[in-house]
């Protein structure tokens, strides 16, 4: 062991990081980005979950509960009737409702049951969770009034169910993530391993135009996806058992066009990048923003205002919805809210195609 | 297309990076079926010239004319061959796929077995490349040049690291072309391979000191050696 040849490592190593300004930048900059926005999303006061209160009680405990909801910080909750609550409900304007039957004063002072009945929209677990909480926290008045009662909530869901968990909510986003991500990550170190190898000069020096190397590419690529998005989608649902009311057709026609999507992304990145290396730099910057704010783990409901409208623009938020819309809740391509998501979809596709052809032809000229 | 009298015809081209000017006015002619040396030492400016003619070089003044086509032209490429100085080739692919996907690409498969043999790697051809010696990886990389029987073939040092003897049966192969219509040119700082070539043009800084056949410029020079020639028509001609 030489302390002078560990050091002629070390110092070549700062040495090659100082004249290379992109990686310092991102070694520097991408935690500060990545922990802002994370810290942004989880204390920057987001929305709570919405909630609906029925309260059809002739006694007089059920007013008690209402008003405990309603004052609830930790939901959002507004007294609406039966009817408003079920249409609210499918359009996903709130995620649950309470509903207080007539005889709920009755049943909880004579037979000392709490009896309310929660209906859930079902499709977001942890939105589900807030409001079950906040719920069974509202009765614990009413329990001291009332006396060793027994609460016994009546749960039904819109979507998903009982046995509905968190991989079945995760899963549908995550088939498309991994789909996309993988398929960004190979197709820009592809490209750049070209430049590197010195190929893509040949193919310069060729007939070839711009854009037949472009769609040879995502042609190639693209097949490769397909057979990746068949696997991952099989294994999710024959293995995993994930959670699926729709039709598998349009799960993969979404999944193909991310992969599209994903192919051209990488062809017009790595147009920014000189080496492979700094094309996986892409992946802090590109990748782990759309993760965080796509409503993937986090609902895009519950994000801070500002947050929220920067979801709303970025294309991984669409296939997410899409692929829960059409897994979980069965959407076909009749629902409008299914046309949005694949109609931006495909928008991006063809944006990024436009975009790598025309970089393409911008760098080498 | 094979009626004009000129392969390549380049008049007064300048190209700068930066501050660096690397071609600063050439001018230069390569008549058909002639092999034309381009010769000069490291950073001359040779590689830029050959780069021109392929249009990955815009210059920033002055023409270039290769077939009869002004470049930038995309169609008359399928016609050039053009082999890179460093080995560029696909190193997961076999020797033959290489060749076959070259040749696919300007539009012709059909010589793919004879641009093998002709390299001396038929033998190889279903090696992955990875696994072939710099010198058979040099090979391979002029076989992918010439695959689509180009009417002129440039060549950016094509030797290099090629031992003395496949040397001599490449530049056999060289004549053999260039005896059949192609017109070469090939780019080196090996005086002994200048003296192969029909004619030479020697740069140096961006310039073109002189040019003609080995005869005419040692001549020109009033020395015997090539290198003499070389050294000497430097000086006469300072940066």
């Amino acid at each position: 062991m030489s302390a002078s040849r560990v050091r002629a490592i070390t110092q070549r190593l700062l040495h090659q990081f100082r004249r290379d300004r992109r990686t310092l930048a991102l070694l520097f900059g991408a935690p500060l980005i990545i922990l802002g926005l994370l810290g942004y999303l989880l204390r920057g006061g987001g929305d709570v979950p919405k909630m609906g209160v029925v309260n059809l009680d002739s006694g007089p405990l059920g007013g008690i509960v209402a008003s405990t909801l309603e004052n609830s910080k930790s939901v959002s909750a507004s007294s609406m009737s039966q009817a408003d609550a079920e249409t609210k409900l499918r359009s996903g304007e709130i995620a649950g409702y309470v509903s207080l039957p007539s005889d709920f004063s009755v049943q909880a002072q004579q037979h000392r049951i709490i009896a309310p009945e929660v209906h859930l929209e079902g499709s977001q677990p942890g939105l589900s969770q807030s409001i079950l909480q906040s719920v069974s926290q509202s009765f614990v008045a009413l329990a001291g009034q009332a006396g060793g009662v027994q609460f016994a909530p009546r749960i039904t869901f819109l979507y998903g169910g009982p046995s509905f968990d968190t991989l079945d909510y995760f899963g549908a986003a995550f088939i498309g993530l991994v789909v996309f991500f993988l398929v960004f990550v190979i197709t820009a170190v592809a490209f750049l391993r070209e430049r590197g190898q010195g190929t893509l000069e040949r193919l310069m020096a060729s007939p070839l135009r711009r854009a037949e190397i472009v769609l040879g590419y995502m042609l190639g690529f693209t097949v490769l996806a397909l057979v990746q998005s068949a696997e991952v989608l099989a294994f999710s649902l024959l293995v995993l058992h994930v959670h699926n009311v729709g039709n598998v057709a349009l799960i993969f026609l979404l999944e193909a066009l991310m992969a599209i999507a994903a192919v051209n992304l990488g062809i017009f990145l790595s147009m920014f990048a000189r080496t492979e290396f700094q094309a996986v730099q892409f992946i802090p910057l590109v990748i782990v923003p759309q993760v965080l704010l796509a409503g993937i783990i986090f609902p895009i409901s519950t994000e801070p205002g500002p947050l929220q409208a920067l979801s709303r623009v970025l294309p991984l938020t669409y296939a997410v919805e899409g692929l829960r819309n059409i897994m979980i809740k069965g959407a076909d391509l009749g629902w409008s809210s299914l046309q949005l998501d694949v109609g931006v979809v495909l928008g991006f596709c063809i944006l990024v195609i436009l975009a790598g052809a025309m970089t393409l032809r911008r760098r080498i000229a | 297309m094979t009626t004009e009298a000129y392969a390549v015809d380049v008049d007064n081209v300048v190209k700068r990076f930066g501050k660096q000017t690397a071609l600063d006015g050439v001018s230069l002619r390569v008549r058909r079926g002639e092999v034309y040396g381009l010769l000069g030492p490291n950073g001359a400016g040779k590689t830029t010239l050959i780069r021109s003619f392929v249009g990955l070089v815009a210059p920033e003044k002055g023409t270039v004319t290769v077939l009869g086509r002004r470049m930038p032209q995309l169609e008359v490429l399928a016609h050039v061959g053009y082999m890179t100085q460093q080995a560029a080739l696909y190193p997961d692919l076999s020797a033959e796929e290489n060749v076959y996907f070259f040749g696919a690409i300007n539009g012709r498969v059909d010589g793919v077995r004879e641009a093998l043999e002709f390299v001396d790697l038929w033998d190889r051809r279903k090696s992955v490349v990875s696994t072939l010696s710099g010198g058979m990886r040099t090979r391979c990389s002029l076989a992918c040049a010439l695959v689509h029987k180009p009417d002129l073939l440039l060549l950016d040092e094509p030797t290099v690291g090629v031992d003395p003897q496949l040397r001599v049966q490449l530049w056999d192969g060289f004549r053999k072309m260039a005896a059949g219509g192609t017109s070469i040119v090939v780019s080196s700082h090996v005086m002994d391979e200048a003296e192969r070539c029909d004619r030479l043009g020697l740069i140096r800084f961006g310039k073109l000191l002189a040019e003609g056949t080995v005869a005419e410029i040692k001549a020109k020079a009033a020395v015997d050696r090539l290198e003499d020639a070389f050294l000497k028509l430097s000086e006469a001609s300072p940066a």
